[in-house]
């Protein structure tokens, strides 16, 4: 039978043991390789199972052509990527060369985190010197850009096909665009949407700030747009929502982290011009066009070349000779671009660039960003510390909008309000 | 646990004289917490460590990179503002108002099922046990989210019966009850409790009973509920202090982020989400504190009721 005394101790050190374990969490130190001869450096990317299969193959390229280094490569999806580099940094821990995106540079690069690439030979002499700024911070190199991309509205022209719609030529307004995604969504008939709700893509609303000649940030890093552009922002789709013309939040969250695009539930979507690769595999299509962004001012699209992603190293790391190696072989050799095409987006390097070989679907990326030319403008710089988490919440804030848990107010005093905080947080 | 049985051991030799006892025991004591080293050690630096230094973070503002910086309660206050910290607060709690009784009831019914002696009893022990050992594991979040997707088995099942719901895990009325579900069907632990608890109910109390013309719901309250009750407390407190630590699957189901609109943003979820997105770990430990102190008061107050509805054995009660 149950004796109280022995009992009451099992149940209070349990409950102290279970109460301690949620105060605390322990971080899991990665590890670097210490053999002398290979060495292994750890390599980590964000992507799906098409960017994986293409990095392997890279790598394993580069081990043949550096037989005293041995590459370990890991990778997630983009939100989970982010959360695991924290960790890893908290724990000192960071893997010796990684994939990075300009929304976290400042956040690493700033804090010391990364490694400064001016004190390691990488050549950069094939790079346009407009986008090199891009992975600098006050005068330090901290990441180099593999590849460019831009802003673009994908479509499906065989659905479009079959919806008996004309393909579009990219020159419209932001309300050409809408009734274009209603036509769809009410031809559709429950089966094919117009397309995700493009207000809910932070640099969407970055372009849209720009085409009405407004940057997001000030040089100080605060925000450099009201609440009145964002409440305007959201508006413009307000219409929409709820019909077919944009995919119901729901599907969105289910389908994650496919998009819907990518899932052949809609026609278009309004996102970076390097998911062409990513997109013909997850939905299988033969085909996928691109066209510029909606605009009300046909002189300014607002639209600029992004590095897509640059390559940093750790600057804890204990091999800097063979970081620096490999960063340059994935940025400058041509055989990696034949490997990558148009994945990462358009090569950044001209030495990759040259000579990679397009066709079909990788031409029409690297067509689309020459035929956009006239409209660039430069490419922002490292956005402000903290930027990654406010790019996140911008998503999150109009999915409840979608979700009708917000009021189009409602929802800009969220934003608003977290990002006051960050910044404050941060100054 | 440790009652140093040697102690009562020596005193119960009267031969030992008293100086020499005592010496003893001091030497006996050593070995004891020598033995107890390495798990002591491990305490202080993997468990004691980290919550000191989590307790002096939460009155910090530190973002991983740069040193502390000590800013008072701040942390504390401003949580009571910042709406989505509420809204994980209601989240969890709803999740333990409804899911822990729930789990409960099932496990203590199919407990009561599984006591009677029949065939192949053994096998449906452990059929039923088999959810909560894979239960807390990484790939069943992840099969639970296919069957509760769109067109996966529940929502065609329920179509079947003319109920329409569509996927659940994108609708976020429906979010909590797949939860529910999902702790529900992990009855497992506290059912082997409960079981052990009912074998340990004597007989003859039963038979007693009988001969006085007890019914079945007469020896249920006035025999089954008393002599049980005290498993019932220990795990009604196990399930609730556990409920409140839900992380894992609510981390794989909605892809690290809480959604549907928040509708899965767990306490821990949030916590999680403030220390390793934001960057906030001063806030993260601050809302760990708070999380530690509610689960102590909470089951402080389980431990004072229990004195009126908790029988233990030799209790004149």
């Amino acid at each position: 039978m149950i004796n109280r005394r022995n009992f009451l101790t099992t149940v209070a050190i349990g409950t102290a043991s279970a109460a301690a374990l949620a105060a605390c969490g322990s971080p899991a130190p990665s590890q670097t390789g210490s053999a002398e001869n290979p060495v292994t450096i750890n390599y980590t990317w964000w992507g799906n199972d098409d960017r994986a299969e293409r990095t392997r193959k890279a790598i394993a390229l580069f081990e043949e052509k550096n037989k005293d280094i041995k590459v370990n490569g890991n990778f997630t999806d983009f939100a989970g990527y982010w959360q695991k580099r924290a960790t890893e940094a908290a724990g000192g821990g960071l893997p010796d060369v990684m994939q990075w995106d300009l929304s976290y540079m400042r956040d690493y690069g700033q804090r010391n985190q990364l490694l400064d690439l001016g004190t390691v030979k990488i050549n950069t002499d094939a790079f346009d010197k407009s986008l090199l700024p891009s992975g600098q911070i006050r005068g330090k190199t901290y990441g180099i850009p593999t590849s460019t991309n831009a802003f673009a509205v994908y479509y499906d022209p065989a659905k479009l096909a079959s919806l008996g719609i004309a393909e579009p030529d990219g020159t419209w307004t932001y309300k050409e665009y809408n009734d274009f995604l209603t036509e769809v969504g009410a031809k559709g008939n429950g089966a094919l949407f117009g397309g995700t709700d493009y207000t809910g893509v932070w640099w969407m609303f970055n372009i849209w700030l720009r085409q009405n000649n407004t940057e997001a940030f000030t040089e100080d890093g605060k925000l450099g747009f009201t609440k009145d552009h964002l409440k305007k922002w959201w508006n413009q789709t307000a219409a929409l929502r709820g019909t077919p013309a944009i995919v119901s939040e729901e599907r969105v969250t289910q389908l994650a982290p496919k998009s819907p695009f990518g899932s052949n539930v809609s026609v278009t979507e309004v996102t970076w011009d390097n998911f062409m690769a990513a997109y013909l595999g997850d939905s299988g299509a033969k085909e996928l066009k691109l066209v510029p962004v909606p605009s009300d001012d046909k002189d300014n699209l607002g639209l600029f070349l992004k590095p897509s992603m640059l390559m940093v190293a750790s600057a804890k790391t204990k091999y800097k000779d063979a970081a620096a190696r490999f960063i340059d072989f994935m940025v400058n050799d041509p055989e990696v671009g034949q490997i990558f095409k148009t994945s990462r987006g358009v090569p950044a390097s001209k030495t990759q660039r040259d000579g990679t070989t397009f066709e079909g679907t990788d031409k029409l990326v690297v067509d689309y960003e020459k035929s956009i030319e006239k409209y660039l403008k430069d490419a922002p710089e490292p956005p402000i510390v903290g930027f990654g988490t406010l790019e996140a919440s911008f998503k999150r804030i109009s999915s409840d909008l979608n979700y009708g848990k917000l009021t189009i107010d409602g929802a800009a005093d969220a934003w608003f309000k977290e990002a006051e905080d960050l910044i404050k947080q941060n100054a | 646990m440790t009652q140093s049985p040697t102690l009562s051991r020596r005193s119960t030799s009267p031969s030992a004289p008293a100086p020499r006892k005592s010496k003893r025991s001091g030497a006996d004591a050593r070995a004891g917490y020598t033995f107890l080293l390495p798990w002591l050690l491990g305490f202080i630096a993997l468990t004691v460590g980290p919550m000191i230094s989590s307790l002096y973070l939460s009155f910090t503002n530190y973002n991983l990179f740069d040193p502390p910086k000590w800013i008072g309660l701040d942390n504390y206050t401003t949580m009571f503002q910042d709406e989505r910290f509420l809204q994980s607060v209601g989240v969890t709690v709803g999740y333990v108002v409804f899911g822990t009784p729930l789990k409960l009831a099932a496990a203590l019914a199919v407990a009561m099922l599984l006591n009677s002696a029949r065939k192949g009893q053994g096998f449906y022990r452990s059929a039923f046990y088999a959810p909560s050992l894979i239960g807390a594991s990484v790939s069943i979040a992840i099969v639970w989210k296919a069957m509760f997707g769109d067109s996966g088995p529940v929502d065609q099942g329920l179509s079947f019966f003319g109920i329409n719901l569509g996927g659940w895990v994108g609708n976020p009325s429906m979010t909590m009850s797949m939860f529910i579900l999902l702790t529900v069907w992990q009855f497992g632990a506290p059912m082997v409790i409960f079981l052990a608890g009912l074998k340990q109910i004597p007989a003859d109390l039963y038979e007693a009973a009988s001969m006085d013309g007890a019914g079945p719901v007469r020896r249920s309250v006035n025999i089954t509920w008393p002599m049980l009750s005290p498993v019932i407390f220990f795990n009604l407190l196990m399930e609730t202090i556990h409920a409140f630590q839900i992380f894992a699957s609510a981390y794989i189901i909605s892809n690290g982020e809480g959604g549907p609109a928040g509708s899965t943003l767990f306490y821990t979820l949030y916590l999680y989400l403030r220390g390793f997105s934001d960057f906030r770990m001063g806030y993260a430990s601050a809302m760990a504190w708070l999380l530690v102190i509610v689960v102590g008061i909470i089951t402080l107050i389980f431990f004072k009721t229990s004195k009126s509805w908790v029988h233990y054995s030799g209790d004149s009660k």
